[in-house]
């Protein structure tokens, strides 16, 4: 019958022109799960009165006040956007470096380059532990100095409040920074030879040619490196407790500890909750203006395609 | 796209006179070279130390020439030291591991082709929408995940086992794989799509027959990625396995939780180098394909 | 009659037999899955021990050990609770006991406990901690003293001091080893081992004030003169130490000690334990005694690890419950697992002079009983035993901080030490 043959058609043809959406249900249903309700399960713990166990008992913002009167707190929070500013451009400053030197037509690539990728290999404990003992001044490079001979030497950083956040900077950005280089490597890459000669014809050293013509052409890179470096940086957690263990002091507290240890050690779930709230709203700093500012572009670009 | 002919036409060394050449050639091997120890010198320390015996590290420190050399430490590390009630080394811990990071690796990475193809290739009202909500996921602290996934795998029947391990790992990858996967496709010519949807083909064929073809370079950067972070990975190996079902990063951590023992620097030196040796050879072996699939504008 | 009689008896018998037989075939395999956070070293082989009296009374032994920060054991546990999991036993001390017990979810061994006479033989103190509300939820595993003061017999012997027993008597010695050029007090800086020393400040110093402070976190307390004075006096040690403290763990400082490159290391009785492992030997490398205390008389910081039972729906696990309370509770188990770890037994009524216990051992219980006698028994705070952990922590960052940072002042810090448990009220 016509009837029936029209309505099983347009069913499988239904399903053939919303495959792409169908395929997606799956994923979208685990992040909506993921992303979505994690987010307002935590947002809601954060206000309840939950301590040991989940408590869905509401009970009011009292344990963002007792948060921010911590100072373990407002110095973590400060190391979040201390540590991962500095995180992010030391990689990115690194990376663009090594990418430019590898990019020198040098020999022996393949070792340059798995030489400065491999760290991103090595789990972030295992690298705050061994840097621990290169950094510590009475197993690492202070010892060996004062055995060499050189007994003034001093290299305590890790041991110095005001210091210390440094040393994990520094880790940080040696795990990281080959990620960066081998993007940027690509991106180097794939420069449009043309716009380089002509800068090239124009007279322009190499330094000139890279900082006016190659660099900024390549910013959108940058951009994305940026975006997965700064997840690694909140995220930042294994690295310090293997590190420095948050010390000395709270001097390198980040505030993934401070979740953690609310929430586990302390039985404060709410409190350890309203501090991961905290960590989103830094995230939303960063975010939204990114996805503010590629949404104009995006619109901008489809003008200008027409 | 690379042009094969920006590197032959644009060599920053062969601008200027022969000696500047000498000069700039020499700073950048220079430099090199004073990177590579920075990047080296842990390696360097730690298998040196996993080869000297344990009083000789606690007198003179990790930075040293080693007085006698030793591979029974490795042994030990493998076979015999006690961690957590066995005392057969890591190399249960080691399996466990494996058992976990290559199934949720294949299944995010299958996934990931798939909405990456999805989200790039069709555009539907809400895509970029979806696409940001899934890239979200990358943010998010594991801390604050813990005991909702614990709630989540209880429901189901999966708290415990390895494959309540595979589930998390694999949902939570599934942000970045998508995030790779999808803008690696978006340099896909729309045009190839548009000229196989007119000849009829739907989306399965386009993805068998134009998609996967492409997709080798991207595989191997997503497969790189989950299965380091998934192997690296100690917080929820640790929470949501018990006895003897624990990953490697567990065991590791062991070695340096101290009670009332001598931290045996040397073994877990070893140990270490052991359990890093999956992600370090697979980022050797492939770390080509990994820069020439980011080449290919993995990210954008 | 009589074969009517023998009938009967023949009969009897057999019922009686067969009945038996259904009887021991219809029992079940206690099992048990303990978790806790001794995932190496000795700890871990003492807990191996466990499993295997546990197995020799018929039990089937599982265990996970989890590594790292106990913040990581109460994680898992947390989770496993959250996901319905509960586990059989768990390695949990102090006042968590309490609120987990609040929670409603602990198993209650009272039944265990009256069998095999716990009220008669476990300390006085240490039954208010295992029983928060009358009832029995966990078994201690042992007790370990806090406040003890390990002396470099060499350096000691060298300078001609005498171990010190009173705060000033501490610091003047100290002033001389360190005329003398070596370091006075061995110390790893960390937020548990500060506050370790600090303890043993406070209580020294003003055992009153630590009762006030430390085990019922009077704020009025803390921000009073004496505290103050406790806080100098700490700001005075941290002088005496080293420039190394930051990052050097606690077996360095005990064998710095050891080693005669420092004269005094403050830690609990672990210390023992460690360092007889390492092969040093009691009055001849290092000389065990209470720390300074200015008011005469016997003191004694109790720490205790214990077990608690989650209650359980397999029958099996209840039963191996009951069994792995009563082997935890056994002589045996508590001779074999304190002299591995240097602590004394929660019984009481075990004679250490057998067994393998060290001297110093031997005089912690002789130490033990006598406070208890002379009432000054405490608690101690920074391992867990008397406030909740979230005062507990909030009071740890301070004196950690203070350590780190000599710009903060003993009024500052006091007062500090007073904010932050406010806070969290």
């Amino acid at each position: 019958m016509p009837d029936s043959n029209t309505n099983k058609r347009s069913a499988t043809q239904l399903i053939q022109d919303y495959l792409p959406q169908i395929v997606l249900v799956p994923t979208v249903v685990a992040m909506l799960m993921y992303v979505v309700i994690f987010s307002l399960w935590t947002l809601w713990l954060s206000v309840s009165n939950s301590t040991l166990l989940p408590d869905p008992s509401f009970a009011g913002f009292g344990e963002y006040v007792a948060l921010w009167k911590s100072k373990r707190w407002t110095v973590a929070y400060q190391n979040l956007f201390l540590f991962g500013s500095l995180y992010v451009l030391g990689a990115l400053v690194i990376g663009t470096l090594l990418a430019i030197l590898i990019d020198q037509r040098v020999r022996f690539e393949a070792v340059w380059r798995t030489v400065f990728l491999y760290p991103l290999a090595i789990s972030f404990i295992v690298t705050g532990t061994v840097w621990r003992w290169i950094f510590h001044p009475q197993t690492g490079v202070e010892l060996a100095l004062h055995d060499m001979g050189w007994i003034s030497a001093q290299f305590g950083w890790i041991t110095d409040r005001d210091l210390a956040l440094y040393v994990v900077v520094i880790t940080g950005i040696w795990h990281a920074s080959g990620f960066a280089m081998a993007l940027i490597l690509a991106g180097l890459r794939a420069v449009d030879g043309d716009t380089v000669k002509a800068a090239q014809i124009d007279g322009a050293s190499m330094a000139r040619t890279y900082r006016r013509v190659i660099l900024p052409s390549i910013w959108p890179i940058f951009l994305a490196v940026a975006v997965v470096l700064l997840q690694f940086a909140i995220k930042t957690y294994d690295l310090v407790v293997a590190l420095t263990q948050g010390g000395p002091g709270v001097a390198t507290t980040v505030p993934a500890i401070v979740v953690y240890d609310l929430m586990f050690q302390r039985g404060q779930i709410a409190q350890g909750s309203a501090a991961a709230v905290m960590i989103l709203v830094a995230l939303a700093i960063v975010l939204i203006p990114y996805a503010i500012y590629m949404s104009y572009r995006r619109r901008g670009e489809e003008s200008t395609h027409g | 796209m690379a042009e094969a002919d920006t590197l032959i036409e644009f060599d920053p060394l062969s601008t200027g006179s022969r000696r500047r050449r000498i000069t700039t050639k020499a700073i950048v091997y220079g430099l090199l070279v004073l990177f590579s120890i920075y990047y080296l010198a842990p390696l360097a320390i730690l298998l040196m130390n996993s080869m000297r015996p344990l009083d000789e590290i606690v007198r003179s420190g990790f930075i040293d020439i080693p007085g006698s050399v030793s591979l029974q430490y490795w042994a030990e590390a493998w076979g015999t030291f006690c961690i957590a009630g066995t005392c057969e080394g890591v190399s249960r811990f080691f399996m466990n591991s494996l058992l976990m990071a290559v199934p949720a690796t294949i299944i995010s990475t299958v996934l990931g082709l798939i909405n990456g193809y999805a989200l790039s290739k069709w555009r539907f009202k809400g895509a970029d929408f979806l696409f940001g909500l899934i890239t979200l996921g990358v943010f998010l602290p594991a801390q604050m995940t813990l005991l909702p996934w614990a709630f989540i795998l209880g429901s189901i029947g999966l708290s415990n086992t390895i494959s309540g391990l595979v589930l998390v790992h694999t949902i939570q990858g599934l942000s970045f794989t998508t995030l790779f996967c999808r803008n690696y496709f978006l340099a896909v010519p729309d045009d190839l799509i548009k000229a196989a949807r007119i000849d009829g083909a739907g989306f399965w064929r386009i993805f068998r027959r134009i998609i996967l073809p492409l997709s080798p370079p991207i595989v191997i950067v997503t497969v790189i990625w989950q299965f380091t972070g998934i192997w690296n990975e100690f917080l929820f190996g640790t929470v949501f396995t018990s006895g003897a079902n624990q990953p490697i990063t567990s065991a590791l951590v062991a070695f340096s939780g101290s009670g009332t023992g001598v931290r045996a620097y040397n073994v877990e030196a070893a140990a270490v180098i052991m359990a890093a040796l999956p992600p370090l050879i697979i980022y050797v072996v492939g770390g080509k394909y990994f820069v020439r699939g980011l080449t290919q504008g993995a990210v954008k | 009659m009589k074969t009517k009689i023998a009938l009967n008896t023949c009969k009897a018998t057999m019922l009686a037999s067969a009945f038996g037989l259904a009887v021991s075939t219809a029992q079940a395999e206690p099992k048990t899955n303990m978790l806790h956070q001794w995932a190496q070293g000795s700890e871990a082989a003492a807990i191996a021990k466990l499993g295997e009296m546990f197995e020799e009374r018929g039990g089937k032994w599982a265990q996970t050990a989890i590594s790292g920060h106990t913040s990581n054991t109460l994680a898992k546990l947390r989770s496993d609770v959250v996901s319905g999991n509960a586990p059989a036993a768990v390695q949990l001390k102090g006042p968590e006991i309490a609120e987990w017990n609040e929670t409603g979810r602990t198993a209650n061994l009272d039944d265990v406990a009256a069998a095999q006479g716990w009220d008669a033989v476990v300390a006085p103190e240490l039954t208010t901690v295992m029983k928060p509300t009358g009832k029995w939820v966990a078994a201690p595993m042992n007790i370990h003293r806090v406040n003890w003061l390990y002396s470099s017999k060499k350096i000691l012997d060298e300078l001609g001091i005498e171990v010190p027993k009173t705060w000033a008597d501490f610091n003047a010695a100290c002033e001389k080893v360190i005329a003398a050029g070596k370091i006075c007090i061995a110390h790893g800086a960390a937020d548990w081992s500060d506050t370790t020393t600090f303890d043993s400040v406070v209580y020294g110093m003003d055992i009153d004030l630590y009762r006030k402070a430390f085990q019922e976190a009077d704020t009025d307390a803390m921000r009073g003169q004496s505290m103050i004075d406790a806080f100098a006096q700490l700001r005075k040690m941290v002088g005496y130490m080293d420039d190394g403290i930051n990052g050097r763990s606690w077996e360095q400082s005990m064998a710095m000690t050891m080693d005669a490159e420092a004269a005094f290391f403050l830690m609990g009785d672990w210390t023992v334990a460690s360092a007889n492992a390492a092969g040093y030997k009691e009055d001849v490398d290092y000389v065990c005694t209470q720390t300074p205390v200015d008011w005469g008389g016997d003191g004694f910081i109790l720490n205790a690890d214990s077990v608690v039972f989650f209650e359980q729906k397999d029958q099996d696990y209840i039963d191996g419950q009951k069994l792995l309370a009563e082997t935890i509770m056994s002589p045996e188990f508590q001779v074999t697992f304190n002299v591995a770890k240097g602590s004394i037994p929660s019984r009481t009524d075990i004679d250490l002079s057998k067994g393998g216990f060290t001297q110093c051992q031997q005089k912690g219980l002789a130490d033990l009983k006598a406070s208890v006698d002379e009432g000054t028994l405490v608690r101690s705070l920074a391992h867990n035993m008397t406030v909740l952990q979230k005062f507990r922590g909030a009071m740890m960052e301070v004196i950690t901080e203070y350590v780190a940072d000599s710009s903060i002042s003993p009024e500052e810090a006091a007062n500090q030490l007073a904010d932050a448990v406010e806070v969290q009220q």
